[in-house]
């Protein structure tokens, strides 16, 4: 129980210390509504029986009716306008720590190591990622604000009950207090268990639907349809059925709660008529106890659907405060405006310099094995070979995105590791055979890397890679993409991604496959125009396309050979 | 009582929308209607037994203060009150619990006809439903037919039913408290339906904003590499906080209104019941003498007044709260019906496994033709004989028809004109699994289902172990992708698992064939398209292997691996023509 509380303590934390007032308001306003309906119908209660009694005696006539009738009507108005200014601050509460837990998760992620953030892109993590959050939602307004609110009511209610009836008839606030934990415990931790069960069957549901969705070709040949779709129909089921055993539980922490309130009712009336027997309070008075008792029932409603969530969110704090809590893994300083290493200068030493590089992915076969290169400014070289070769790989060493097994990486006489990430991605700017492009403006997406860089930076880099007539076409800088970048042909895609990289104008270029998707012609002009552009960069191109490259003088072709030779010395293999 | 789902009319373009969202709801809840009215009824009892409750604390109140004797024992009157209270929460438990069964068997139903409808689309149609808007929709959507039929339902059965049942019980003690409520009660709905659609617009419009704000999170955490690669996190970050905090403005802005709406409303509900209040309170004190039909108004008979008041109003905020959930599951209803109802072609058979048809393999067309849906005919006339043992290619520019007639080569689609023979027998429904399962199709990109890449390539049915394993391995060359596989065979692979490039896919594939040898009719649908063509060779020469001893027949526009075929043919303008042909 300490190691979940201990996750929760955090998220709350980052709750109090982004927004602890509005939250602090939004409590009180609640416990404000909770509290006037309460009382309205307590005080109107003893109204009534105080006014029998008194109409009893024949002293109507003196009986002051208009303090309580008043009161009565300023309670009604109280509650509405609390009710008003609860929900107003509440949503407003939810839609700042939502905003800010999500940025909170954004930059937790953003300073992952980056191939665990290359594992982020397939979907079930990052359905997962929402889904928590998604639940953390729930934290304030289902689970925080009803017990906290609650809690103050409750005991206000005892205090009053205690001074205005008798001390004993607290009792009553007793019976609920037990009656509401024993809900919340009786529904957290199997209704984590069923909500888990429930997120995993739909999880499973949602792949196999996609696998009949995408594979119906080779499933229908295999003879394998019925049994998908059986495998779709059994993984449905499995959510509905922990679906209604989430409703069970729900409907059993509901009657639970109904039957605290009957239980408080019954204990505030038999209480009262003892005390009333008695002769300790008068009848009017014991009314005010059974009133109180049903007017409470309001306070432990709202206590039903966080009983059911807690578990689940108790589950989604554990997973997601570890990132809210640690302090960042990788200096995340944005390239400062310090001198990078001028590219418009020839420079004595190497760019980049790889050597004797050998690598394997998790302990497996060898993808890369002795390999040498060195790369100066305003060298070209194209890494050639068939897909599989490690030109990929090779690429992702370089830009420092892996750890060679074997070998050493400089760049500019300094090993990488020692690189500040801020400096290294200003001097090193990588285009990965996949990019993801953002929903925006052509010009957002421009300025991803380069929030400040002027329109005509824009332009020319549009230019490069020969989207400029396509992008005045569609209205501009200004024109809009979809989510993903849709909107977009994959070769048009592929140059913006290029162009994105173009506008950081970063000394080295790894360029992962830049003109797939391109015609001939055009990925040979793009390619002559990027090196029209940046005459000192030094680029380092995987391609299976070589030719696109052109005739462009200093190409140096390098060819990696799978499974890779003992020892590959691209500055030796040189095939031109 | 509804009509059998069957009996409905289908939804018609011509009638409204709003008839037409209804009548798509009516047809998804369908037999259903009754058990969820029955379980809605339960509800409704439950809430009207507050009535004797609420009589047994007055009468036992007003003797306590009038000094009379209590009309039963203390201990006689709690174990009453507690009986009728335990009888309230099992019957308001049973009907919710009869109505949440009823919508798991709607939801279940809903959810295997789309996974049917889907299953039986021909997997040449290039108008199905892109498979994460399904899956969208038969996992996630399907859940919104519940609190519909859950909430919504009910709450508008008691809304009939228990104000009106407990205004019944006011009238006869006091007309001014009947009045009352019977001033402040309609309000309640009237301003529902006329402050409701505005909130309910309001409050799409605000989940729309947070719906396209999670997206824009999505989106960056997707691209987060890039981000990263580009030195953007800051710039992102910030983008985001701006973003969000847009979004909390703007909502708020839309929501102080509709709050301010149900405010007005909320007072109108404590108002109601402060003035009922105030007026059984004067009445009591002898201040007034109206009110009543005649004899004053008794202590039990103020307090039993006073106690039903809230729950005469508890039922119209119940029924606005739940008002929206309708529109979202005729959203879903709707959603559906279009998907379910839309034509598309069908697969021939059920697509089971079968025991193999004996004949030899020959294949005929005769004077086949085909459209899809209402379209241009893609084939006219084609003829077509494929003897047993031949490799054919079928080539022909991109959407010329040359998947189109594997596809009726496959039995993944049923010609609109003339006929097809395979192994000697006519194709149809009947014979289509028997047909298949000699089949190994090479798909252009070839799907592996969540499982191991063992399990996948196991698929046909042979188990992928020992020499045999390694002999397909070989024939597809694929042995190092299984090598550099993290974890070799058992790698899990597919939507959830490690992913395989377009060749290694491919090779893959034919390595799953390779295992099959029962399956000597091989299909191969541009098998070396976007492969760089070193990986496109290895792939060719692969499929050359394992089509050794197999009838071949490939659709490609690589002309290097047509070349390589016994036959070539080619689709121009719907007819197939030897390719000697083409100009």
């Amino acid at each position: 129980m300490s190691r979940r509380s201990a996750g929760l303590w955090t998220v709350l934390a980052v709750f109090r210390r982004h927004h602890g007032r509005v939250l602090t308001l939004g409590v009180g306003l609640t416990a404000a509504t909770l509290a006037a309906g309460a009382m309205l119908l307590g005080l109107s209660g003893w109204f009534l029986t105080a006014a029998a009694a008194a109409g009893l005696v024949g002293a109507g006539l003196a009986f002051d009716v208009f303090g309580p009738a008043a009161a009565i009507r300023f309670l009604a108005l109280v509650r509405t306008g609390a009710r008003y200014g609860e929900r107003l601050t509440n949503h407003d509460a939810t839609l700042r720590v939502l905003a800010s837990l999500r940025l909170s998760v954004f930059r937790a992620l953003a300073a992952r190591p980056l191939p665990a953030l290359a594992a982020l892109r397939r979907g079930v993590a990052l359905n997962r990622l929402t889904a928590d959050i998604d639940a953390l939602d729930g934290l304030h307004l289902r689970l925080v604000l009803p017990v906290a609110a609650g809690a103050l009511v409750l005991a206000l209610a005892a205090g009053l009950l205690a001074w205005l009836v008798a001390p004993v008839m607290a009792l009553v606030v007793g019976v609920l207090v037990v009656g509401g934990g024993l809900s919340i415990l009786m529904a957290g931790r199997p209704g984590a268990g069923a909500s888990r069960r429930r997120g995993l069957a739909q999880d499973a549901l949602r792949v196999r639907l996609l696998d009949l969705a995408r594979g119906r070709a080779d499933l229908t040949v295999a003879g394998r349809l019925p049994a998908q779709t059986g495998a779709c129909g059994k993984a449905s089921d499995r959510a509905l059925a922990a679906g209604r055993r989430l409703n069970v539980l729900d409907l059993r922490s509901e009657a639970v709660l109904s039957a605290t309130v009957q239980v408080a009712v019954v204990v505030a009336l038999v209480l009262g008529v003892w005390l009333a027997q008695a002769g300790t309070i008068s009848g009017p008075v014991a009314a005010i106890g059974v009133f109180a008792a049903i007017a409470l029932g309001e306070v432990l409603a709202p206590l039903r659907r966080g009983a059911l969530e807690i578990g689940r969110i108790l589950l989604a704090v554990r997973r997601i405060a570890p990132a809210l809590a640690e302090p960042l893994a990788e200096p995340l300083a944005e390239p400062p405006p310090a001198a990078p290493a001028d590219p418009g200068e020839p420079q004595a030493g190497p760019l980049l310099a790889l050597s004797g590089i050998g690598f394997a992915y998790g302990g497996g076969r060898p993808v890369l094995a002795g390999v040498s290169l060195t790369l100066r400014p305003g060298d070209t070289v194209a890494l050639v070979g068939r897909s599989g070769g490690g030109k990929t790989t090779l690429l992702w060493l370089a830009a420092g995105l892996l750890r060679p097994d074997a070998g050493t990486i400089h760049l500019c006489g300094r090993p990488l590791a020692d690189w500040p990430e801020a400096d290294l991605r200003a001097r090193i700017g990588l285009l990965p055979q996949r990019s993801e492009l953002f929903a925006g403006t052509i010009a957002d997406n421009l300025r991803v890397g380069a929030p400040d860089a002027p329109d005509a930076l824009l332009y020319e880099a549009l230019a490069v890679v020969g989207l400029d007539g396509t992008v005045a076409a569609a209205g501009g800088l200004a024109a809009r993409l979809g989510e993903g970048g849709a909107g977009l042909s994959g070769g048009e895609a592929r140059r913006l991604a290029l162009a994105r990289l173009i506008v950081r104008r970063p000394p080295v270029l790894l360029l992962d496959e830049p003109t797939s998707g391109l015609d001939v012609d055009t990925a040979t002009q793009v390619m002559a125009r990027l090196r029209g552009l940046l005459p000192q960069a030094a680029i380092l191109v995987a391609t299976h396309r070589a030719g696109d490259l052109g005739n462009t003088a200093g190409v140096n072709r390098f060819r990696l050979s799978s499974p890779p030779a003992p020892t590959t010395d691209l500055r030796q293999i040189s095939i031109d | 009582m509804s009509q059998p789902a069957s009996a409905d009319p289908p939804p018609d373009p011509t009638t409204s929308p709003r008839a037409a969202a209804a009548s798509a709801l009516a047809e998804v809840v369908g037999q259903e209607r009754p058990a969820q009215r029955r379980g809605a009824a339960l509800q409704a009892v439950a809430a009207l037994l507050w009535v004797p409750q609420a009589v047994l604390i007055a009468i036992t109140l007003a003797a306590l203060v009038e000094g009379t004797a209590l009309p039963l024992g203390l201990a006689a009157l709690a174990g009453f009150y507690l009986a009728l209270a335990g009888l309230r929460i099992g019957l308001d438990a049973w009907g919710k619990r009869i109505v949440h069964l009823a919508a798991d068997r709607v939801r279940a139903r809903l959810r295997g006809r789309l996974v049917d409808a889907l299953a039986r689309w021909s997997p040449m149609d290039a108008g199905a439903p892109h498979s994460g808007a399904v899956a969208a929709l038969a996992v996630d959507r399907v859940d919104h037919i519940e609190p519909y039929l859950t909430r919504y339902e009910p709450a508008r059965l008691k809304v009939a039913v228990v104000p009106l049942a407990l205004w019944c019980v006011v009238v006869p003690l006091s007309w001014a408290g009947a009045l009352i409520l019977l001033v402040a009660g309609p309000l309640i709905p009237v301003f529902m339906a006329l402050i409701g659609m505005k909130a309910r617009q309001a409050s799409q419009r605000q989940l729309a904003e947070i719906a396209s704000m999670t997206g824009y999170l999505l989106d960056r955490i997707r691209g987060l590499v890039d981000i990263r690669l580009l030195g953007g996190v800051g710039g992102a970050t910030s983008a985001l906080a701006g973003a969000a905090d847009r979004v909390r403005r703007e909502t708020m802005a839309v929501l102080r209104i509709a709050f301010l709406s149900t405010a007005v409303l909320e007072l109108f509900a404590a108002l109601g019941v402060a003035m009922v209040a105030v007026h059984v309170g004067f009445e009591l004190l002898g201040l007034t003498d109206f009110g009543t039909w005649g004899a004053p108004l008794s202590l039990a008979q103020g307090l039993l007044v006073l106690m039903l008041a809230p729950d005469f109003f508890q039922p119209l905020r119940d029924f606005g709260a739940a008002y929206h959930d309708r529109a979202d599951a005729e959203a879903v209803a709707l959603e559906a019906a279009s998907l379910l109802g839309r034509h598309h072609a069908s697969i021939l058979g059920s697509g089971a496994g079968d025991v193999p048809s004996e004949a030899a393999p020959a294949v005929r067309l005769a004077g086949v033709g085909f459209a899809y849906g209402a379209g241009r005919p893609v084939l006219e006339g084609v003829d077509l004989e494929i003897r047993p043992g031949s490799r054919v290619a079928i080539t022909g520019h991109s959407g010329a028809g040359k998947s189109t007639v594997l596809g009726l080569i496959a039995g993944f689609l049923g010609p609109d004109a003339g006929h097809i023979e395979a192994a000697g027998r006519p194709l149809d429904a009947a014979s289509a699994d028997a047909w298949r399962a000699r089949i190994a199709w090479i798909g252009q990109r070839p799907h592996f289902v969540a499982g191991s890449l063992r399990a996948n390539l196991g698929l046909y049915g042979a188990a992928a172990e020992g020499a045999e394993l390694a002999r397909a391995l070989t024939v597809a060359n694929a042995a190092e992708v299984v090598d550099a596989a993290p974890r070799g065979l058992a790698t899990a692979i597919g939507e959830t698992g490690h992913g395989v490039s377009g060749g290694e896919a491919r090779r893959l594939a034919l390595a799953r064939a390779a295992l099959a040898p029962g399956r000597d009719v091989v299909l191969a649908d541009e098998p070396t398209a976007e492969l760089d063509p070193e990986t496109a060779a290895v792939v060719a020469d692969g499929l050359l292997d394992l089509a050794d001893g197999r009838t071949l027949v490939v659709a490609t526009h690589d002309e290097a691996l047509a070349a390589r075929m016994d036959i070539r043919l080619a689709v121009i303008g719907g007819r197939l023509v030897a390719a000697e042909a083409v100009p």
